[in-house]
């Protein structure tokens, strides 16, 4: 499979920031407070690759970093520190130094986005049908006819009644929300699809058949994805490859069942023996 | 014709640090052995010198310390993995390298079908074709039609320990790891499945398992490798029984 993205060095730093934010924070220091200036290093020196088809997932506690990579990478955070390439069919593009019509074009065509807090994916001032016309309308789809047959495919295969499309997702219980949120992310057929704590808060069963969605969508349009979680479970079902981390960095990397069975470092071998 | 080598471990070393407990744990150290195409290899031992590790260590579900572990692919190029990168023995894994588990971890609520196709979707066949070919090796081990729209969660042993076969055989690798095979099955099924090795054994595949009862080695390895805490020694058996 060939690359689709290659991070390198990439980080952010909140504050004013100094030459020795790096060197005095991360796991050995055990803080991503930098002790000279006070700037919070929320993530710093990640680099990593993710091809075609593949789902990378990205594991570690609160405030360890995680999410932030994928806000990066999406265009909701700026960074600090480093670059990314994202190398789509027909050319390259150095993610962190497109305009920003180039940015949006790239959030609505070629990735998708599905965020824990579903306020931060949908509008709810839309209906379910509407959030998906919405990201379809931006990416140049006008006909109102077509639109509406891709949000109505689109929800029945994320497993959203049809009949309820015209509704508020304010109405939707958590699990369809997140349905919609799939069903919108997916709507352009995007590449790369990021999801972040996507089952979080949600019921056990609810979470399951989520997961299993994913999975089954992954499988039959070998989209790639960044999976961003605590939840080992989450690792377990649908990375096949797995970063560990810890204060802002990576401590780990490795596939997915040799982080799970032969952990290296300290605090993975603690994660996973926490597992219930 | 000779029978050329499909996997060449040298020296390989394995020991876990457990950074809670501070201690090492030896796994295995200076295994040295061969597998080639149409032969199997037989890896024995005491329970606890290692013979799963190897495995593991073959498949990078453990990360080995030391050693090399000689992957020779048709085309006649040669990967170390104990070295390759994630990606490449990922490419591997769906074709090349298949691995049948002691234990069957499969989700609670898939169905057998799915979980026996499921290394043949992972590689981007289609579901209807996955399920079919799903469907031919279940039949083949003596799997009952009636089990193969549930999820088998609550099959018996030997049951579920065939659906682990079928679902390491699906992908037809060039080199399938067996980490006992039979060890809950009947007379009858053990039979099928030696059967079944034995046939996929003649078409090329090479094999290296870990057994438990001297009747399996003899019957159906080439090749057997001893373990012992301190090391591996090997020998090769005298003569093949048929």
């Amino acid at each position: 499979m060939k690359k689709i993205l290659g991070v390198k060095n990439l980080g952010k730093i909140h504050g004013s920031g100094c030459p020795r934010c790096l060197e005095s924070t991360g796991p050995d220091a055990g803080s991503n407070i930098c002790s000279h200036c006070s700037s919070v290093v929320a993530a710093a020196n990640i680099s990593f690759d993710l091809h075609a088809g593949e789902v990378l997932g990205i594991m570690g506690e609160s405030g360890s970093g995680k999410s932030t990579i994928v806000k990066m990478l999406f265009f909701d955070e700026e960074p600090s520190l480093g670059e990314a390439v994202f190398f789509d069919d027909e050319r390259q593009w150095d993610l962190f130094s497109v305009n920003a019509a180039e940015q949006r074009w790239l959030r609505n065509h070629r990735f998708g986005i599905v965020y824990q807090n579903p306020h931060l994916g949908l509008n709810f001032n839309f209906s379910a049908g509407g959030n998906i016309a919405e990201r379809l309308l931006m990416s140049d789809l006008a006909h109102y006819g077509q639109i509406r047959e891709r949000a109505r495919d689109l929800l029945t295969r994320t497993e959203v009644m049809p009949e309820r499309m015209d509704e508020s997702p304010k109405k939707f219980s958590g699990g369809m929300q997140q349905r919609v949120q799939i069903a919108k992310a997916l709507s352009t057929s995007p590449p790369v699809l990021f999801l972040d704590e996507v089952t979080t808060g949600l019921d056990l069963s609810v979470q399951a058949r989520i997961l299993d969605l994913i999975l089954e969508i992954q499988q039959e349009l070998g989209t790639a994805m960044i999976a961003v979680t605590h939840d080992l479970g989450v690792i377990r079902l649908l990375a096949t490859r797995t970063i560990v981390m810890k204060n802002g960095r990576i401590i780990e990397a490795g596939l997915t069942d040799q982080i799970l069975e032969d952990p290296q470092h300290a605090y993975t071998q603690q994660l996973v023996a926490s597992a219930l | 014709m000779v029978n050329i080598p499909v996997l060449t471990v040298e020296k390989l070393n394995k020991r876990f640090f457990l950074h809670e407990q501070e201690t090492f744990i030896p796994s295995c150290d200076d295994v040295n052995l061969t597998v080639n195409n149409k032969e199997m290899t037989a890896l024995v031992g005491p329970t606890g010198c290692g013979k799963s590790s190897v495995l593991k260590c073959i498949y990078r579900t453990y990360l080995p310390r030391g050693g090399r572990i000689l992957y020779h692919a048709e085309d006649g190029h040669t990967t170390d993995l104990a070295q390759a990168s994630d990606h490449r023995i990922l490419e591997l894994r769906k074709r090349g390298i298949g691995f049948v588990t002691q234990f069957l971890h499969c989700l609670p609520r898939k169905a057998t079908l799915d979980v026996v196709g499921e290394p043949l979707l992972v590689r981007g066949e289609k579901k209807a074709a996955a399920r079919d070919a799903a469907a031919d090796i279940l039949r083949l081990l003596n799997v009952p039609e009636r089990l193969w729209h549930v999820p088998p969660a609550t099959f018996s042993g030997g049951e579920k320990q065939r659906v682990n076969l079928a679902r390491g055989l699906i992908s037809r690798p060039r080199l399938l790891l067996l980490d006992e095979p039979t060890a809950s099955l009947d007379p009858a099924t053990t039979e099928r499945v030696i059967e079944l090795l034995s046939a996929i054994k003649a078409k090329g595949v090479a094999m290296l398992a870990v057994f438990h009862h001297p009747e399996l080695v003899r019957r159906l390895a080439d090749r057997v490798v001893e373990l012992t805490p301190q090391g591996a020694e090997f020998q090769e058996t005298e003569e093949k029984i048929q």
